[in-house]
């Protein structure tokens, strides 16, 4: 009888006991949980103050471009000099710049700005010369009394990717006679209307688009161009 | 209600083309005294874009930008700048809108001070016509054919 | 100088005709919509011209940018109403 009394009695402290040290360790589990939910809100709060900035930064470096180049722009629309109309230009532009100047560089990729303009000017020649080229064969196919045209709609993927890209490759295509660029697709396919089967191939080529390609310093080709500089800077070097 | 674009050519050559827009539209509305224009023509051109950054991205984003209240604000204010210069040269014994008698206000001579008077009546007007015109194509795309299908829409085909 | 650019000018003025054809007669909305498109850049480049003939080239190149502007906007109003409909 009382063995089993002091059994039971021991039975008894050692539940107490383990009730007492699961409390515990409850208690700590959630003071490390707390604690550490309490380190992430900072350091959320850090990376969002970090963010912030940056962002802060980014946006008012916008501001700062797109206001120099309105500026341009009203010089060059405005054409008076004197204190008075600079004046007025530098208010417009302030003001135009305050309200759109998420606008005009929504979504820039990393390039150097002054290389693009250099190649896109480099590229309007060769644009040029081939509608000059494409014009002629549309004016052939257009005048000769057989009108030999076959108009067909074909697609083909490209390789570029920003949007800024895929509309100067889309605006070339529509400006080359005989071709038309019907609809972009979300992923990247392009939908053309050509007038000819030699027009069709000649795009299907691809030149244009690694020219774009070359403008925008996108994919992952080596470019003849590339290397010619390369070859000006090596030679520099010497 | 006029949803977002899918269309990436216009929805990239818009984004690019409205900052320039509206530095014309108010290009034309400052020089309205050198070359043809003046407030109405540069307030049409100032509301055209933002009705092509409504078309093209959407109601949501135009209305974030500008919204109903604003629109609401500003052409009152471009009347009280229109009225409030004229009766300005009421009180100093001019006619209505005679610049002229503003020059002692300004410190200038007298046709500076009408250059300077026509300038601030163009600047009302052409934001009293930029916020008529959204504030009309707001209120148009707003019950457009979706709202109530069938009675302006049809196609011809 | 001025007889070319009358020749230029009345050359236009007939091509604004034919696509204007198109325009009235034209099959479905779609034509006439890039026939009036078309019309507004011929109506352009005539406004230059007239610009030439008179010596004010300064004043209608300011019109003729607005006209290729709301032409612009025009267009694109027109189709976005089309592709709402659909």
């Amino acid at each position: 009888m009382e063995i089993t009394l002091l059994v039971q009695a021991t039975d008894e402290c050692f539940s107490v006991i383990e009730k007492a040290r699961r409390h515990a360790i409850d208690v700590l589990n959630t003071a490390t949980l707390l604690t550490s939910e309490t380190r992430s809100v900072e350091e959320r709060k850090l990376q969002a103050l970090l963010k912030g900035a940056v962002q802060a930064r980014a946006s008012s470096q916008q501001f700062l471009s797109t206001f120099l180049i309105l500026m341009a722009f009203w010089c060059l629309l405005s054409g008076k000099f004197d204190i008075f109309h600079l004046s007025l230009g530098c208010i417009c532009s302030l003001v135009i710049a305050y309200l759109s100047h998420d606008l005009l560089f929504a979504n820039v990729r990393v390039g150097d700005a002054r290389l693009i303009i250099q190649r896109f000017i480099a590229y309007m020649p060769w644009h040029l010369y081939q509608i000059a080229i494409s014009n002629v064969h549309v004016a052939k196919l257009v005048l000769s009394p057989r009108m030999p045209i076959e108009p067909n709609v074909f697609r083909f993927k490209t390789k570029l990717e920003s949007d800024m890209s895929w509309m100067a490759l889309a605006t070339s295509i529509t400006l080359t006679p005989g071709t038309i660029t019907i609809d972009i697709e979300d992923s990247g396919e392009f939908v053309v209307h050509a007038l000819d089967k030699k027009l069709a191939a000649d795009l299907n080529a691809g030149e244009m688009e690694d020219k774009i390609a070359h403008i925008f310093m996108e994919s992952d080709h080596i470019y003849i161009q590339d290397a010619l500089d390369m070859a000006r800077v090596f030679g520099a070097m010497k | 209600m006029i949803h977002n674009s899918t269309d990436v050519i216009i929805k990239t050559v818009a984004r690019i083309f409205i900052p320039f827009i509206q530095l014309y539209a108010l290009y034309v509305i400052m020089h309205g005294h050198y070359s043809p224009g003046g407030g109405f023509q540069g307030g049409v051109i100032l509301g055209a874009s933002l009705i092509l950054l409504l078309i093209t991205h959407g109601e949501r984003v135009a209305m974030q930008r500008i919204s109903e209240n604003w629109i609401t604000i500003l052409f009152s204010l471009g009347v009280l700048i229109y009225a409030g210069i004229g009766t300005l040269c009421l009180f100093f014994g001019g006619n209505f809108l005679d610049y002229g008698v503003l020059a002692p206000l300004l410190h200038v001579s007298p046709a500076a001070a009408r250059s300077l008077g026509i300038l601030g009546v163009e600047i009302g007007v052409g934001i009293a016509v930029m916020s008529v015109m959204v504030s009309i194509f707001y209120n148009i795309a707003r019950s457009g054919p979706y709202r109530n299908k069938g009675t302006t829409a049809r196609r011809e085909s | 100088m001025i007889d070319f650019l009358y020749g230029i000018g009345f050359g236009l003025c007939f091509l604004v005709l034919v696509v204007l054809y198109r325009g009235i007669f034209g099959p479905g909305v779609y034509n006439r919509i890039a026939a009036v498109s078309a019309v507004g850049t011929k109506t352009l480049i005539i406004l230059l011209i007239m610009g030439f003939i008179y010596n004010r080239v300064d004043m209608f190149i300011d019109i003729s940018m607005v006209y290729a502007l709301l032409n612009f906007v025009g267009t694109l109003a027109a189709a976005k109403y089309l592709e709402m409909e659909k």
